[in-house]
């Protein structure tokens, strides 16, 4: 089984859009596809690929926070000294509290404190879910309680749940939509991977995100290839891209997306662009990308 | 974080990736140092920095972001086992009568174990996991976090970027920050939003863009922060305007500019240069200076 990450860097390259049409592709030559969506905060994979039916759900508790006893605390400030969040705050009768939001659990109040009134308690994380799209594939995917600080944890759990289930349906391929930046969330897609799709555009910023992404790649020896969307809209400056990301990444580019309406049109209708118009140009391009991808597998 | 005399802060910010958000930051900055206002802006999207590209800048020196690393001094470790049970990361272990060894990727630096040690063995080590850099152009300040690459903690960074920011603009001389957050509804957007009196909301007239616009008013919600939202590429030919506006009209928040599509938001881009001065008279720079000149009233009134 290979497990395949559509990462970017910069948010909104187009990341969840190829991995849809990657994903119906692959599995309508035959492959097995299972798909996981890693973006906690913003999970819109099965959303794209028209909205699933939840098969599978289960909440999560892993996430630890501070609670201040009032009644105990006797408003010395020692936790607030201590704690390398800033998540104490004193409140106007001068105790101590926790703002959840900030805390991260380590407990480091609780060591401090002289009056023992500090708890430190498991609280929930977010969910997990398997949803079954209309392509007949699944959808593993997971959503962040707000605010909340272990994204990382949680893609680990769905990159677990999604090898799982896809061993149990005889899927050879899972295909992996990664949250936006290089963070805890992206670092728990792509170490331990076989290949890393960076999503880009021709843009100054998208091209600095893709840097950093490549680093965090090459840390963990996944190979990679380069997708460039939104392809035609910067004359030289693509050209300087495709020439630097082959020379200075060292990365294939495996294909150029155009800036193409059918693309908006197509997430409108929440279905991928290769099903809703495959002879739209975005679409092509699409194919020939999902076809390397195939070859390579 | 914040004090209260502090000048007013806006955080940029919208759930979904590439809704514009940094587009709209650094064009608000822009006009409203243009109009004379003293502007800090904070690139706390650390993970995914794009505010110095925006404004042609090439960021140079900064400064360090640190965690505290554990190390243990061998002479003075008794192998009590202490620091390796009271570690919330599992960082750190070893047997009785062993001294422990670290995990450094596990680390989240809370010192946890130099707290425990009643032997002064755990001594002071650190690493860095990100740089804040301060570059001034063209009347505005440019304070932006960058997570280095490989390293798990962005909130860290984040937070770091936007208490630096927070002090430097106590010390005076500013009117004002904005800050540029990342994207989605996690820990490190939440602290930028939590220093910040006003939030613009920027989203897309996509299903997605709708979706996640849900969890940031969520996320805005749960704070009690004032927030108006940016409906940018609001013409995107086969675009959901109408249902984006009735989720803003059920959530109780006004839609407060919209940017239409338009070709000189890419070329500014590209160019480095914010859209309200490279094209003022296209039609995104009309909309992008109505929103300066709002956000500018709404500073006069002291509704920010």
């Amino acid at each position: 089984m290979k497990e395949i990450v559509v990462a970017g860097g910069k948010g909104g390259v187009g990341k969840t859009t190829v991995a849809a049409s990657l994903a119906v592709l692959l599995n309508r030559w035959g492959l097995g596809v299972f798909t996981a969506d890693a973006d906690v905060d913003a999970p819109d994979l099965s959303l794209t690929l028209g909205g699933g039916k939840t098969v599978f759900s289960m909440e999560v508790a892993a996430s630890r926070k501070a609670e201040v006893d009032s009644k105990k605390c006797i408003g010395c400030g020692g936790c607030l000294q201590v704690c390398p969040f800033g998540a104490m705050t004193k409140t106007n009768d001068g105790k101590a509290a926790a703002v959840a939001l900030m805390c991260e659990g380590c407990g480091v109040c609780k060591l401090v404190c002289p009056a023992g009134a500090i708890e430190v308690k498991n609280t929930p994380t977010g969910t997990i879910t398997v949803e079954e799209t209309k392509y007949g594939f699944m959808c593993a995917t997971g959503k962040l309680r707000l605010g909340e600080h272990n994204s990382g944890h949680l893609v680990a759990m769905i990159r677990n749940l999604a090898r799982r289930k896809a061993q149990d349906t005889g899927s050879k391929v899972i295909v992996i939509d990664a949250a936006p930046g290089i963070g805890c969330p992206v670092i728990a897609s792509i170490a331990g991977a076989n290949y890393v799709i960076a999503v880009t555009e021709p843009t100054p910023a998208a091209k600095r995100n893709l840097e950093r992404l490549s680093r965090v790649v090459r840390h963990f020896g996944v190979p990679a290839g380069v997708v460039i969307n939104m392809s035609g809209c910067s004359g030289d400056l693509e050209t300087a891209l495709k020439k630097w990301v082959k020379h200075e990444l060292g990365f294939q580019v495996l294909g150029e997306i155009p800036v193409d309406y059918e693309v908006v049109k197509a997430l409108a209708h929440m279905t991928p662009v290769v099903d809703f118009n495959p002879d739209a140009e975005a679409s092509k391009s699409l194919m020939s990308i999902a076809e390397r991808v195939r070859e390579m597998l | 974080m914040k004090a209260k005399s502090c000048p007013p802060v806006i955080a940029v910010t919208g759930g979904k990736g590439g809704t514009g958000k940094s587009t709209v930051a650094v064009n608000l900055a822009a006009g409203l140092s243009t109009s004379g206002l003293k502007v800090m802006l904070v690139d706390a999207d650390v993970d995914g920095p794009s505010c110095a590209s925006l404004l042609g800048l090439k960021l140079e020196a900064g400064k360090e972001v640190k965690t505290f690393l554990p190390v243990i001094d061998e002479k003075k470790c008794v192998g009590c086992r202490k620091c390796v049970e009271v570690c919330p990361e599992h960082a750190l272990i070893g047997l009785q009568g062993e001294v422990p060894r670290l995990f450094e990727e596990l680390c989240s630096g809370c010192r946890a174990c130099q707290i425990v040690c009643g032997h002064f063995a755990v001594r002071e080590g650190g690493k860095t996991i990100g740089i804040i850099y301060t570059k001034s152009a063209d009347g505005i300040m440019l304070v932006a976090g960058e997570l280095t690459p490989t390293e798990p903690r962005s909130p860290v960074v984040a937070r770091a970027t936007v208490l630096h920011a927070m002090s430097e603009l106590q010390n005076g001389g500013y009117d004002l920050a904005i800050i540029d957050t990342a994207p989605g509804v996690h820990n490190t957007v939440a602290q930028p939003l939590w220093v910040s009196d006003y939030a613009l909301a920027v989203t897309e007239p996509t299903p997605l863009g709708v979706h996640d616009l849900g969890f940031i008013l969520d996320l805005t919600e749960e704070l009690e922060l004032p927030v108006g939202i940016v409906l940018n590429k609001a013409d995107i030919p086969g675009g959901l305007k109408n249902e984006l506006l009735k989720t803003a009209h059920e959530r109780g928040v006004s839609v407060v500019a919209e940017i239409p599509l338009d070709r000189e938001v890419l070329h500014s881009y590209i160019a480095g240069i914010p859209v309200v001065k490279n094209a003022p008279d296209s039609p995104a720079g009309r909309s992008l200076r109505y929103l300066v000149s709002l956000v500018g009233k709404m500073m006069e009134e002291g509704k920010i």
